[in-house]
């Protein structure tokens, strides 16, 4: 007795019960990807009102049958029937009885079953201190191992890769000047800007040459010109160094009797050291001149702009911002190398330790100008 | 061989290369439905290339690829789409996306593609993972499993939309011979119990001889194929002196020197 002809699916079926519970399922059409799952609700929705207890499935009229089909198969004889139905699947093919086969109750229970394991509060806040403390002292081992490596290379001549010295000096400093300059020439503008207005007020807007030379020269030029190192290099390096840990690269120099400290590490640590002081002068100069045409604008003679600048500055304070780009060089390259050593296993790592590298560096250079500031500023008293 | 059965894809009158570097010029060849088909060939010799442009990742130089008949080179937007649908591709190092589990990595394209509800998706996963004998490691991350058993996973994955025709690149590379030989196992039994056509790319002499019906030799000095035909065939019959010793593992490097 046919039941249902739902003819809009490319797949059709027709039940046929017999008193006692007993049922045939006719399914015709195409059962594959696009038709099962309005099958499979429709069909799920007459079984349950049906309550058969012996179902036979017949394929036989099926023009095909794909995976998706046979998971409904599947479905109706096990899952989706209450415990005591009998569910007998006929005329079915040889292949795709094969593949029906590899449906297994068993695997799904399983699957269902599983729960990644989850872990307690005061063990997450354990396993990260370790970690920390791990990271510490890598840190320091790392700090010890590259001072050593740096000494001797620049001690013997040999040792030193000079040519990856320069290429690495050209790709982070030579290219990156014209982005720091535009930065710093911008910041400059800016600067001048917002200080004419409260200046004014004071009737000192002259000193906004003072504040433009002071501020650009011992505070924005070294701590920009660093920021922009890495966020543009020191990721870079880290992103290098992680694809070449991934690659099994570092384990190759290892078992070569090679240290990846002295022979990747150590030619862009000095390159580092070596351009960040040039990309600071050159960030200074773009700062400066970021902000004169805007001192002209509000109607002091270059002269006059210049005297200023030349007036508020001295040599300790291009000297002050010098040695802290020095130090910013440092801590940029060997913090983004030593990122770049700690990747762990596949490709998201290498994403990981490129952000722990720009994240480290930047906390490292403010960290490190907030202690200058606080030396300077003693012995200056 | 017989020109009655299904052509499947065809290759015609390809050129593929790099910029000004060609690789193969003018290649033709056709592979029928339900066959293993086989490209044989030494390193650098361009076989890789060239699944990648059967499957459509690169556009040849001049020439047309043909699947049942439909243009993949000229195909665009929904077209292409639709002909892409019917590939799956196992990728050398078997490209499992290394954040997701073994069984979300063959559900994705379920998920991508399908309507079907969740217990149809993990049911056809399970299904596939079974088939090539991962049911164990549905729950693992790609990171934990071995390299046979990523190749595994990639092929899962690579069937779970039922394809009517899987590319395989270098599927027996870095595996060990007995992980290999049960490589080759399976792709019997898909090849024979569901009437998968593989296209595989390999330099693996007992692969071709365990599983192809049908292999082509390419030359990287004529960039050309040099012999066609039944891997057993060729060994005998092959024109060229170099295919036979090649197909007899002895020293072909003697005719690339040569």
């Amino acid at each position: 007795m046919p039941t249902k002809d739902p003819t809009e699916l490319p797949v059709r079926w027709e039940f046929q019960t017999r008193p006692g519970g007993a049922a045939t399922l006719f399914l015709m059409g195409e059962l594959d990807a696009a038709s099962t799952p309005a099958a499979w609700r429709k069909l799920d929705t007459e079984l349950a009102r049906l309550q058969i207890t012996d179902l036979t499935v017949d394929v036989s009229r099926l023009a095909s049958c794909d995976s998706a089909g046979l998971s409904l198969l599947y479905h109706v004889s096990k899952a989706g029937m209450p415990r005591d139905t009998r569910v007998t699947i006929t005329g079915l093919s040889p292949e795709l009885q094969h593949l029906l086969a590899s449906f297994s109750a068993e695997d799904f229970r399983a699957l269902e079953t599983h729960k990644p394991a989850c872990s307690f509060f005061l063990e997450d806040v354990g396993a990260a201190t370790t970690s920390s403390l791990r990271d510490w002292r890598q840190q320091l081992e790392f700090v010890g191992e590259l001072t050593v490596d740096v000494l001797k290379s620049l001690l013997s001549v040999k040792r030193m890769r000079w040519k990856e010295v320069m290429r690495v000096f050209e790709a982070a400093g030579v290219n990156a000047l014209p982005i720091v300059s535009l930065l710093t020439f911008l910041i400059g503008m800016v600067i001048a800007f917002e200080s004419a207005q409260p200046l004014k007020k004071l009737g000192a807007q002259i000193f906004v040459a003072n504040l433009l030379g002071l501020t650009i020269c011992r505070e924005l030029g070294p701590v920009m010109a660093a920021i922009m190192l890495a966020g543009r290099s020191g990721s870079a390096f880290a992103a290098e160094l992680g694809t070449m840990k991934v690659n099994e690269e570092l384990n190759a120099l290892q078992t070569m009797g090679l240290s990846p400290v002295q022979f990747l590490v150590v030619q862009r640590v000095v390159a580092g050291l070596l351009l960040t002081p040039i990309l600071t002068i050159f960030a200074m100069y773009a700062g400066l001149l970021g902000g004169i045409p805007i001192l002209l604008g509000l109607g002091f003679p270059l002269r006059m702009v210049l005297h200023e600048i030349q007036a508020g500055l001295h040599f300790g304070d291009l000297a002050e911002g010098l040695c802290k780009s020095l130090v910013f060089g440092g801590i940029v390259a060997s913090v983004s190398c030593l990122r770049g050593l700690q990747t762990g296993e596949g490709p998201r790592a290498v994403g990981e330790s490129t952000t722990r590298s720009v994240v480290s560096s930047i906390l490292l250079i403010i960290l490190a100008d907030a202690l200058f500031a606080a030396i300077t500023f003693v012995l200056r008293k | 061989m017989s020109e009655t059965r299904k052509i499947l894809i065809e290759a015609r009158d390809l050129t593929i290369g790099y910029g000004d570097r060609l690789v193969l010029e003018r290649i033709n060849f056709k592979v029928f439905r339900g066959e293993v088909f086989a490209v044989l060939g030494a390193s650098g010799s361009g076989k890789s290339t060239l699944l990648k442009h059967l499957i459509g990742l690169y556009a040849p130089v001049s020439g047309d690829v043909l699947i049942s008949g439909e243009s993949l080179v000229h195909a665009e937007g929904e077209d292409r789409r639709r002909i892409l649908r019917r590939f799956g591709v196992l990728y050398q190092s078997g490209a499992l996306f290394g954040s997701l589990t073994t069984v979300e990595n063959v559900r994705l394209p379920l998920d991508e593609f399908t309507e079907l509800p969740e217990e149809a998706k993990d049911l056809i996963a399970l299904s596939k993972l079974r088939l090539v004998g991962l049911e164990t490691s549905a729950t693992k991350l790609p990171a934990d499993l071995s390299g046979g058993m990523q190749k595994r996973a990639g092929i899962a994955r690579a069937i779970v939309l039922d394809p009517c025709v899987l590319f395989l690149d270098e599927p027996s590379a870095g595996l060990d011979p007995i992980t290999s030989a049960g490589l080759d196992a399976l792709i019997h039994e898909l090849a024979r119990g569901l009437g998968i056509t593989f296209v595989m790319v390999t330099h693996e002499l007992a692969s071709i001889f365990s599983v192809a019906d049908r292999v082509v030799v390419l030359d990287p000095k004529e960039r050309a194929i040099v012999a066609e035909g039944p891997p057993a065939w060729l060994r005998e019959n092959a024109a060229l002196p170099w295919v036979r010793q090649f197909l007899n593992r002895e020293k072909a490097h003697e005719h690339q020197d040569a």
